[in-house]
């Protein structure tokens, strides 16, 4: 015990605990003690689990995804680190909120205690900031545009905005610097900040010591029931004028059930408030801050613990893929608490611009204003009773609003594709990285550019869906915006496809050449003239398609069949050979299928189908993807470069990384 | 605040005769056992405030550190074989020259293809052999330099001096000779130097793998 009495005597650390643990609370523990204590550990978890992910983050355009991808996927236990940090900051916006009800309802705020009020008023703007910049830093899609929302509205700010805007964002663009003065922010001076006012919040907070909750009668009960009626009340309006049965024909009821069951209990409390014998009731006994209310303390922290693991293990912690500038993304939101500002931005009186100073900085300005200025109004009784509505009013507002713009989302066609697409493309990322041993020094992104599967059906429907469909849609699975007029591409080259242009009925049909000039052609003629028996079909397309072989998962067919098709389609028999080069030998009329449908020939007939190796002068429509030689001998240029049309190829051919693990499974 | 008023003392004392009344006509006996449970009663409490207190603190901190001491559970290095050079591009007096050895390497999540992991000294010998010696220095793991004036290795960091058979020379502080590296003999035979390229911990007498 030397050892302690010494550094005691240095220290008086000693009487420090003390004072800390043996604090009196009048009229006892109580449960709803614990908020503030549930944010203090919030807040505790939030320093450990940063700190440690702060050891193996990298903020950088190239490496900040790339990193959390690490942490995420490869590190031990980084999922659950990182999982924590993420729910908890989910978590602690609700403990906010619900410390801010239960400091109103009690009066906490009341002389002497408003600066306490205050600094914490000022520490939920904090908090709300510390989530703002925290939410850019894995520099993934979601986090990216969102974080451009917000920094755009900030544009909006009177007279400072584009500065404004210019120095948060480190440029005028996004990039390196957006995310080192973020990091700089959400890891430094924000927590910074948030330390200090903590202290004085706390020290306040023990200075006038714990205000006595009320509801010790039933009349102060009556407020947090009214609470819950507010809040499930709003939710059961907007569950049946919104339909959220649809899918699930119990919840609205589920919802309103809850709601009847919440305003029963209002209605009994209020019907007996009048026999409140409180008054002569004898106070309830004062008990010790230690252990009686540390132990409440403890079990309510437990419980958000739990409640963050269930989120962890339940819903995981999202990686949208990497931030990719070029690209909009559908379902760019922010945070679920500041949907009800997103949602309330795209109401009518909030659009223009005057409209949106108003809605983002004006109206919420007013609020926080008024939540400011609570202690003041609440000195009498009914200003107390102001506040009280107010913030409910405040809530119920909130939940509206937020619930509307979830609402809006489910409905919202794009929006859901954009949510589908992300997910596609976040799992295709992982597939990458693993296929190439790691992530290029280039970053992530990288790795999706160069990738036929991501970008093919993207280039498919920029440049040629205006006339080819795929499978009947336009590659990426939205529907086409133009007629087809030209042969559906879906597994152009193989087997089938093949054996499809073959048969005279197939070819004439829409699928193929229905819509163009070759419907009528010299190969339509040949094909009626020859009347091809299923066989020879059959024989003439393994040949053909063995061509475009090695493809993956296509497989070459059988080699007996294909030395028949090839000695089919000869001199002897149908004769191809008069109007088609075949392995090199053979007439010029027709495209040559020498390497038919191989990577080399596609690339070179998308580069120019009228070069006189393909269409020639019959070429019908088609223009040359690549720069080209026109009639005139001069260079036409193309819409594409090789890299590009190398993509298209590579996605239509089904090649790509991957591929052939995933046509072996 | 609280309308109630401060004077927690009377309510006490209010309070305690209310129990010692309910107990009964025994007071002696109540207060006892009422004191015996209250002792009892506040340890349990202590110590499920303790016991939530540690599993709380504990899941954050113990992801925490599982992420910090992931490098401990990572595996070790894999030699690495690499040609490095022709025994003709060798000076045939024994001079040693310096090599880098490039290699693919993944840095946590980066994959360089082509990145420099390390250098070797090579030096042919007289009957036609080749010695290779990691540059890194056994004491601190400065690299290692060839000295043309006095023909022999030195570490700029701690003076140690090698010979140009990588023994240590004179009083040198570090702990062993330069880390001599495998040589593939059968290559040699054919006039290519490949070299199995690994590094060693520092500062100890014996030549460990990393
Ligand atoms: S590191 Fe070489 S002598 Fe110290």
């Amino acid at each position: 015990m030397s050892l302690f009495k010494w550094i005691d005597d240095r220290t008086g650390i000693a009487g420090l605990t003390k004072e800390a643990l043996f604090e009196r609370v009048p009229g006892g523990a109580r449960w709803r003690y614990v908020w503030g204590s549930t944010l203090t550990f919030a807040i505790m978890v939030q320093f450990i689990t940063g700190v440690f992910l702060w050891m193996a983050y990298s903020p950088s355009a190239t490496s900040a995804w790339e990193s959390v991808y690490y942490i995420q996927y490869e590190m031990s236990f980084g999922w659950l680190l990182r999982g924590i940090h993420h729910w908890t900051a989910q978590i602690m916006v609700i403990l906010l909120v619900l410390h801010l009800v239960q400091v109103v309802i009690d009066c906490a705020y009341r002389a002497p205690r408003e600066f306490n009020f205050w600094f914490g008023v000022l520490l939920l703007f904090l908090t709300l900031g510390i989530s703002l910049t925290g939410y850019l830093l894995p520099w993934d899609q979601k986090g990216f545009w969102a974080t451009r929302v917000a920094t755009e509205l900030m544009e909006a700010t009177p007279a400072i905005g584009p500065e404004l805007q210019r120095v948060v964002v480190g440029g005028s663009d996004y990039g390196h610097h957006t995310l080192t003065r973020f990091f700089a922010l959400h890891a430094g001076v924000l927590p910074g900040a948030l330390v200090l006012l903590i202290v004085v919040h706390i020290y306040l907070f023990r200075r006038h010591g714990i205000t006595e909750a009320k509801p010790a009668t039933r009349a102060g009960a009556l407020y947090y029931w009214c609470g819950g009626a507010v809040i499930s009340g709003t939710l059961t309006v907007v569950a049946f004028v919104f339909g959220w049965g649809e899918e699930k024909p119990w919840a609205p009821w589920v919802i309103a059930l809850v709601f009847a069951a919440v305003v029963g209990r209002v209605a009994f409390l209020f019907r007996n408030g009048s026999d409140d014998d409180s008054a002569r009731r004898p106070r309830r006994k004062d008990g010790m801050f230690w252990p009686d209310q540390i132990l409440r303390d403890a079990i309510a922290c437990f419980a958000v613990m739990a409640a963050v693991l269930f989120f962890v293990f339940w819903k995981g912690t999202e990686l949208t893929p990497p931030a990719n500038p070029a690209e909009s993304y559908d379902a760019a939101r922010p945070d679920w608490y500041f949907m009800s500002l997103f949602y309330m931005l795209k109401l009518p009186p909030f659009q223009g611009a005057v409209g949106l100073v108003l809605g983002a900085i004006i109206v919420p300005g007013i609020l926080a204003t008024l939540v400011f200025l609570m202690p003041l109004i609440g000195k009498h009784k009914v200003g107390h009773w102001i506040n009280v509505v107010g913030l409910y009013l405040l809530i119920g507002g909130f939940v509206v609003l937020t619930a509307l713009a979830f609402n809006y989302d489910a409905r919202d066609e794009k929006y859901r594709q954009g949510v589908a697409a992300a997910h596609e493309e976040a799992a295709r990322v992982k597939e990458l990285i693993v296929e190439n041993g790691g992530i290029p020094p280039e970053g992530a992104l990288s790795l999706l550019y160069s990738d036929p599967k991501t970008q093919g059906p993207k280039l498919f429907a920029a440049n040629c869906a205006s006339c080819h469909p795929y499978g009947g849609h336009d590659g990426t699975g939205k529907a086409l915006s133009d007629e087809p007029s030209a042969p559906d591409l879906e597994g152009v080259g193989g087997f089938d496809w093949i054996a499809g242009l073959l048969t005279l009925e197939h070819y004439q049909s829409e699928r193929y050449f229905g819509n163009t000039a070759f419907k009528d052609g010299d190969m339509a003629e040949a094909l009626e003239e020859l009347e091809l028996t299923e066989d020879d079909v059959r024989a003439a397309a393994a040949a053909l398609a063995s061509e475009g072989a090695p493809r993956v998962g296509a497989g070459t067919g059988d080699q007996a069949q294909i030395d028949t098709g090839f000695a089919l389609m000869g001199e002897d028999e149908l004769a191809c050979t008069d109007c088609h080069k075949i392995k090199g030998e053979g007439g010029k009329k027709g495209p040559d299928l020498t390497g038919y449908m191989s990577r080399q020939w596609m690339i070179d007939f998308i580069g120019n189908p009228a070069h006189t190796r393909f269409y020639g002068d019959d070429n019908d429509r088609m223009p040359n993807f690549l720069d080209a030689e026109g009639p005139d001998g001069e260079v036409e240029a193309g819409k594409l470069d090789l890299e590009r049309v190398g993509l298209i190829v590579d996605w239509l051919r089904g090649e790509w990384p991957g591929a052939g693990r995933a046509a072996a499974e | 605040m609280s309308e109630q008023g401060d004077q927690p003392a009377a309510d006490d004392a209010g309070d305690d005769q209310a129990t010692a009344a309910d107990a009964g006509a025994d007071k002696a006996t109540a207060a006892d056992a009422g004191v015996g449970d209250e002792q009892r009663r506040e340890f349990m409490a202590k110590a499920a405030s303790f016991a939530f207190g540690g599993i709380i603190v504990a899941i954050p901190a113990g992801a925490g550190l599982a992420t910090l001491l992931s490098p401990l559970s990572a595996p070790g290095q894999k030699g690495l074989k690499r040609r490095l050079a022709s025994v003709s591009d060798l000076p045939e007096d024994g001079t040693p020259v310096r090599y880098d050895v490039v290699s693919e390497r993944k840095d946590a999540w980066t994959r360089y293809p082509k990145k420099a992991v390390g250098s070797v000294w090579l030096r042919r010998l007289p009957d036609g052999g080749v010695l290779a010696f990691n540059t890194s220095c056994p004491h601190l793991g400065c690299a290692v330099g060839y000295e043309k004036g006095i023909d022999k290795f030195s570490c700029p960091c701690h003076m140690s001096v090698f010979g140009l058979d990588g023994e240590r020379l004179g009083e040198s502080v570090s702990p062993r000779g330069m880390d001599s590296l495998e040589v593939d003999q059968e290559k040699l035979q054919d006039g290519e130097v490949w070299v199995t390229f690994m590094n060693f911990r520092t500062k100890i007498g014996d030549k460990v793998p990393v």
